[in-house]
């Protein structure tokens, strides 16, 4: 996921790496309140540790290996802050000395490796342990998070290479950076990752921890009091993201509408027709149709859809929380 | 007489250490294990060879190479003239061909490898018809890693993390890129052990290899967190305060003097080739 040189123009790497300023100045000061004295060596000796994770080989089916990021696993175990600044570090000795990934591209990688991956990673993996207070639950949402985090982070690499091509051609209408589009980028960058990357880093991220818990539990991170709070930013934050759906050109794979599906291509050759039974069939009303509503701006129709969606994923976790814990309490009666 | 039977015994060898053994243990899979190791070994042997790479009395500063590594990268980037990226790529070989020629073929390596894996990815989009820009790309990309591995290649890191200094980069910022690097150091030494001793004891089929991985990774951090105590209280105990100051003594030679001329030559021909 190291993103080189030359892939993504100047001005993106600049956009990126603004970004990420803000994140470091609050992650050095969280960890500094956090772990005021020791925050130095534990900050270097982090990031030799993140850089020296990603060295390890893991075994896969057919007798391949692959390496884990680890992002999530150090997020787990340091907290999400310095596990921030940690990958950083890594990234820029892996950048600087290593001639492995981008020097402009530096604040791009840490936005996907040391910024979306860990706390991606951390907060689905906290949402789930808190949710379900079992040791079953803490394993889950380790999975979850460790899957999902590392799933996300190539998904930001995918789109920061397939707006390239959109935003910055030659005066003849050539691409200048990377002259893919985001429907080759996307599948490119995220089905490796959900096939292989991700079940190498979930099998790492799981075999780690459990070891660490079971012959050193006071190292792990205890994480804030803050309880499960953050993980509303976290959905905030993605819903900022959506309309950055409106970027891609075509309608995503599989939610094509019927006047739409006679264009799709399968085997080579164009459909060209629509199935009899989409065409008169039943044909649902959605409350907001295409994510856009009548007399708004379609980004700000995205945005929207995307809070109404959340929302409602909100209130089914609550529900389904609330009901297990009323079965919970008249088992006990 | 008791004790002449007793050495008879001792010599009536038993009947088992007689046979002759034909014990041929099942061979198992560790690709992982020899492929981490292999990793391992090659960031330590990378690590410990820039310690000894001299830059000579009248070489030039670190703060101007890191400088102008930065900037070339930045103006190769921005380039979309194939003339300009040409040059470059011509300068960069020019002087790859006056270093050692070990560095020179670490150097090419990493660069081809990479070049060539970027003319693949970007191959498709040729037979869409925009070749131009697959040629470019490759040659920005070659022209990149290669400046990157000749600086550090050719520079101690602690000069390039002490040239950071110059550029606003926080003192404290360094003093955790160097720990980083030692440590690197330390732990990569201390995980390589341990997947000797992995690959040492496990003969023939060993099932619980795949669970010794977690350990050694486990191992590592929870090692690292007892050095990073260490650490601080070897620190605290030197009357460190959590102040961190960086010097350094800065003397402008002659070679600083050319190096400059060459990049204020490279900026020229930047401005000169974009206008076109």
């Amino acid at each position: 996921m190291h993103i080189p040189d030359n892939y993504l123009s100047p001005q993106t790497c600049a956009v990126m790496g603004a970004a990420m300023i803000p994140v470091w100045a609050v992650a050095v000061k969280k960890i500094k309140a956090e772990v005021p004295k020791e925050m130095i060596p534990l900050l270097g000796i982090g990031a030799a540790v993140s850089f020296l994770l990603m060295m390890f080989n893991v075994p896969l089916p057919g007798g391949t290996t692959g390496h884990a990021v680890g992002g999530t696993l150090l997020a787990i175990l340091l907290g999400p802050w310095a596990a921030c600044i940690s990958v950083t570090v890594a990234l820029l000795i892996q950048a600087l000395m290593f001639g492995d990934g981008g020097i402009l591209s530096f604040g791009a990688n840490c936005f996907n490796m040391a910024f979306v991956l860990p706390f991606v990673g951390y907060y689905i993996y906290k949402f789930i342990k808190d949710s379900v207070k079992t040791d079953k639950g803490e394993y889950i949402g380790m999975i979850a998070g460790s899957y999902i985090g590392i799933n996300v982070a190539a998904f930001c690499a995918a789109i920061e290479f397939g707006i390239q091509p959109l935003l910055f051609k030659s005066a003849t209408g050539q691409p200048l950076y990377c002259p893919y589009p985001l429907s080759v980028t996307i599948p490119a960058m995220t089905i490796p990752h959900l096939l292989v990357a991700g079940v190498v880093e979930v099998l790492f991220t799981v075999a780690v921890f459990s070891f660490v818990k079971k012959v050193s539990p006071g190292t792990i991170y205890e994480g804030a009091k803050e309880k499960t709070k953050a993980i509303y930013g976290l959905i905030i934050g993605l819903i900022c993201l959506t309309p950055l759906g409106l970027l891609a050109a075509g309608t995503a794979w599989g939610e094509w509408g019927t006047d739409e599906i006679q264009d799709v291509v399968s085997g080579g050759s164009a459909l060209g027709f629509v199935p009899a039974g989409m065409q008169n069939g039943f044909s649902f009303e959605a409350l907001m149709p295409d994510y856009s509503v009548s007399g708004l701006p379609e980004a700000a129709g995205y945005i929207l859809s995307a809070i109404a969606g959340a929302a409602i994923l909100i209130i089914l976790f609550k529900v389904i929380g609330y009901l297990k814990k009323d079965k919970g309490e008249s088992a006990l009666e | 007489m008791r004790l002449n039977d007793n050495r008879m015994d001792a010599l009536n060898m038993p009947e088992w250490l007689l046979t002759d053994e034909n014990y041929s243990p099942p061979n198992d899979r560790d690709t992982f294990v020899n492929k981490s190791i292999l990793s391992f070994l090659s960031i330590l042997a990378r690590i410990k060879t820039q310690d000894s790479s001299e830059t000579g009395k009248y070489g030039i500063s670190a703060i101007f190479k890191v400088a102008f590594t930065f900037m070339l990268i930045l103006l190769l980037s921005l380039s979309r003239s194939f003339v300009f990226v040409m040059i470059i790529n011509v300068y960069l070989i020019v002087i790859l061909s006056l270093m050692k020629a070990e560095d020179i073929v670490k150097i090419l390596k990493v660069s081809l490898v990479m070049s060539l894996f970027t003319f693949i990815l970007l191959l498709p989009a040729a037979f869409w018809g925009n070749s131009s820009s697959t040629i470019l790309i490759t040659g920005k990309v070659f022209a990149t890693i290669t400046v990157v591995n000749i600086l550090s290649r050719t520079t101690k890191w602690t000069s390039i993390t002490g040239a950071l200094k110059k550029f606003f980069v926080p003192d404290l910022f360094i003093l955790v890129l160097d720990i980083t690097i030692k440590y690197i150091v330390m732990l990569g030494d201390f995980a390589l052990s341990m997947l000797y001793a992995l690959k040492l004891r496990s003969v023939g089929k060993n099932k619980s290899k795949y669970t010794a991985l977690s350990g050694i990774g486990g191992t590592l951090f929870i090692k690292s967190k007892e050095m990073a105590e260490d650490m601080y209280i070897a620190m605290e105990c030197r009357g460190f305060t959590g102040e961190y100051h960086v010097y350094n003594n800065f003397k402008f030679t002659i070679a600083d003097f050319g190096y400059i001329m060459i990049n204020v030559g490279i900026i020229v021909l930047f401005v000169y080739f974009g206008r076109i």
